[in-house]
């Protein structure tokens, strides 16, 4: 055997698995379908797909056109970008106006990824810098809930105003938590004895995609079982919220159930991009956006705490970061 | 079935049905052999022939005063043809001895080793050096210096590595199967000699036949010995990782098996240390693994030192598809190759050859954690990976980069296919390099 052999050399390790960035991405946009399809179901086609069509739409949009601006190679292939669009759709309210998803859209992209260099280099959850910026920008769009009269709370400011969509009544309502905020979980249980069950099936109007905690933790699991995800941020993100929750006096299930909790514990706290590598940081990363989201909750100015407690400790990252398991063979050894 | 194992490493596929029910061939003396002058871990040799001499088989030809060393003999009964540079597997080029065959068949032998539970041990560290033994997993530490318990230290415990946990290799498992009773010899020679008191056999639980024949075997053991099924991972063959999965000990950054009280020893070793014992002859064969889906006829051989790799093929019947990569040892840890010219040498275990080259398009680091849950040495590989890029060596070295063992298993599972284990193993070369250097510059 003599022939000339044209030999590829390169370093150890000659073997590689075949996950890739773009299967993770795709496997996230899938464990996030049953709780969007529960969403375009519940408010009604009219009212959501053109709301997620346009976030998706947008953040793929400005991805592309950042590419073009400073001349980089065309990065939408990776699935991220649509990832953010789905989520920040998701966690629009319905009937919402359009151009609300393409501004958030382009925040997301441009404030929130592409000025720290793209994927894998932003320190915040893009998704919720484009919903920080519309909830700071149009508090009264972004709160705003046009559902379909039976779902609707009444008797409570914030709702009332009713109009007509494709046929069908339509007025708007106060969420849960307003309510809670403003009377107190007592009074909103007294109107809704059934609340905690509609909330977690998902009849309780809120953002489009955040509503049913059943379909979210469906598409949850499903992540877990591929090995996308790990539990321990949702888990200590619940466990942090509860806390301040039961402080407060109030109930710790009506607020993992509520709002946005849930789809933020299990699809934005853990974005890798945003979240301590650290197995102790990511204890620490989700008690803290729980325990955050809780205290806004029950003493800030908005109803909703879920975006800016995670925004909070994604800016700690860098920190947590540096939380080392013990050094092998250091610790004490025993057997 | 219990099985012990380590926390991380990789589930990939073992590719092992290649070669494991392959039974080991003789591979016939090749008409010359090439045996590099430096062959194991530690300081080259000298050769103790000169161009023209007679060889027997079995004499010693190349030896140094070092410690860390083991010395060389001829696999062949022949002519030393030269003393020149040639391919090496690992060094690229280096002073080889090229000894043609003669074909008379001449043969060196010592006597065998009797009475072995009754030797003094410095005796058979030493005649376990003169032997030429060392590491025959890969890494080739001379296995006299691994018995050596230094002054004040106690070994407890031998582990006999037969994990084999590199893909497509099937070496250790046929030599498991087919030469037991030798490894048992030898076996009680290395637990004579570094004074253990108990031996656990540690076998990934792929090699069923493997852990059933050692079960029955180890019975009549002068000594406490047990088979420990492993849960077939990579890296379960690591010595640091089978010391965690059979003892739950953990060896100190920097140290040795023996600062636990621990030597580890491979399969192949002991069976090349009881061959000695049983027949007098040196290590101056081993059994290999010739795989991959290139090679028409993938083969377990006992081949002499110093075969040519291009004479392997030849015996295998060549190509069925032309192979884009040759690796010396498995896929995981093992070495690309430039040359079908390379000689076998005492830490090679096989020759894999590849065609597919597992090319995937390079993400950036999207911080997903893989490499973290599969580093078995608690490294965080993407920081480390980062620190070299942005040559930040220092902090790599502040985190621990000399730790890593580059077994690559963070490579293995990046969907970003960021080669993390060559930018690890730059920085952690950089930073030996400023130690050594007693300061930063």
């Amino acid at each position: 055997m003599n022939e000339e052999l044209k030999l590829v050399i390169t370093s150890s390790p000659h073997l590689r698995d075949e996950t890739t960035v773009p299967w993770i991405m795709r496997q996230v946009v899938l464990a996030l379908l049953p709780a969007t399809i529960w969403g375009i179901y519940f408010f009604g086609v009219s009212s959501t797909l053109l709301t997620i069509l346009l976030s998706v739409g947008s953040t793929i949009g400005f991805e592309a056109l950042n590419c073009k601006i400073f001349k980089k190679p065309l990065s939408i292939t990776d699935g991220s970008a649509v990832i953010t669009g789905l989520l920040l759709g998701l966690s629009l309210p319905p009937s919402a106006p359009f151009w609300l998803p393409l501004v958030g859209g382009g925040a997301a992209i441009f404030l929130g990824k592409e000025m720290f260099g793209g994927l894998g280099q932003n320190i915040f959850n893009p998704a919720l810098v484009g919903r920080a910026v519309l909830l700071v920008s149009w508090p009264k769009a972004m709160s705003t809930w046009w559902v379909s009269a039976p779902f609707g709370f009444s008797g409570f400011s914030g709702g009332g105003a009713a109009s007509t969509f494709s046929g069908v009544e339509m007025v708007t309502t106060p969420t849960p938590l307003s309510i809670a905020q403003m009377y107190g979980y007592s009074s909103l249980h007294q109107a809704d004895p059934r609340i905690l069950w509609r909330l977690f099936v998902g009849q309780v109007p809120g953002s489009i995609g955040e509503i049913s905690a059943l379909f979210l933790l469906i598409g949850f699991l499903y992540l877990w079982w591929r090995g996308v995800v790990h539990w321990d941020i949702p888990l200590s993100y619940f466990v942090g919220l509860s806390c301040v929750a039961i402080l407060g006096g109030q109930s710790a299930l009506f607020h993992i159930l509520s709002g946005g909790a849930i789809m933020g514990a299990c699809f934005m706290a853990t974005d890798y991009v945003t979240s301590p590598i650290s197995s102790k940081g990511r204890y620490i990363f989700g008690l803290g956006a729980g325990a955050i989201t809780g205290v806004i909750r029950l003493l800030g100015a908005y109803p909703e705490g879920v975006t800016f407690g995670i925004l909070t400790m994604n800016a700690l990252v860098p920190f947590l970061d540096y939380l080392l398991p013990p050094r092998f063979g250091v610790k004490k050894s025993n057997g | 079935m219990r099985l012990n194992t380590f926390p991380g490493g990789i589930h990939s596929p073992t590719f092992k049905e290649f070669t494991a029910t392959k039974p080991i061939k003789e591979f016939p003396f090749p008409s010359r052999v090439v045996l590099p002058l430096l062959q194991h871990t530690g300081a080259p040799l000298s050769p103790l022939v000169k161009k023209g001499d007679r060889v027997k088989r079995g004499q010693k030809i190349a030896d140094v005063e070092a410690f860390i060393s083991a010395p060389l003999h001829s696999p062949l009964a022949g002519k030393v043809a030269g003393i020149e540079d040639y391919f090496h597997p690992l060094l690229g080029r280096f002073p080889a001895l090229t000894i043609e065959n003669d074909g008379s068949g001449e043969e060196e032998r010592k006597d065998p080793l009797c009475d072995i539970e009754n030797k003094d041990p410095a005796f058979l560290r030493e005649w376990i050096r003169e032997g030429g033994m060392v590491g025959l997993g890969g890494a080739a530490f001379p296995t006299h210096v691994k018995v050596s318990p230094p002054p004040g230290k106690k070994i407890d415990t031998f582990i006999l590595n037969g994990a084999e946990c590199e893909p497509y290799l099937t070496c250790d498992y046929r030599v498991m199967i087919e030469r037991s009773s030798a490894i048992l010899t030898g076996l009680r020679v290395l637990v004579r000699a570094c004074g253990a008191e108990r031996v656990f056999i540690g076998i990934e639980e792929n090699k069923i036949e493997a852990i059933e024949k050692f079960d029955k075997l180890v019975k009549d053991l002068p000594f406490p010995a047990r088979v420990v099924p492993l849960l077939t991972k990579y890296p379960q063959g690591s010595e640091k990782q089978l010391i965690v999965a059979i003892l739950g000990r953990e060896v100190p950054p920097g140290g040795l098996p023996l600062d636990v009280g621990v030597v580890v020893n491979n399969v192949q070793t002991a069976w090349a240390v009881g061959r000695m014992a049983e027949e007098g002859l040196p290590l101056i064969e081993r059994v290999i693994t010739l795989s991959g889906e290139c090679l028409k006829s993938p083969e377990n051989l006992q081949v002499p030192l110093g075969t040519v790799l291009s004479d392997l093929v030849d015996f295998c019947g060549g190509w069925v598809e032309t192979p884009k990569k040759v690796i010396m040892g498995g896929p995981m840890m093992g070495v690309a190759q430039t040359s079908l010219q390379v000689p076998v040498v005492k830490g090679t275990s096989g020759f894999v050859f590849l065609s597919n080259l597992y090319e995937k398009k390079e993400y950036p680091c999207i911080r997903c954690r893989r490499c973290i849950d599969a580093c078995p040495m608690r490294l965080f590989p993407t920081m480390l990976g980062k620190f070299s890029e942005y040559q930040a060596f220092d902090e790599a070295r502040d985190q621990r980069v000399l730790d890593c063992m580059e077994c690559g298993a963070c490579s293995y599972v990046c969907p970003s296919n960021i080669s993390l284990t060559h930018l690890i193993r730059l920085a952690k070369a950089e930073v030996m390099r400023r130690s050594r250097k007693g300061g930063n510059q």
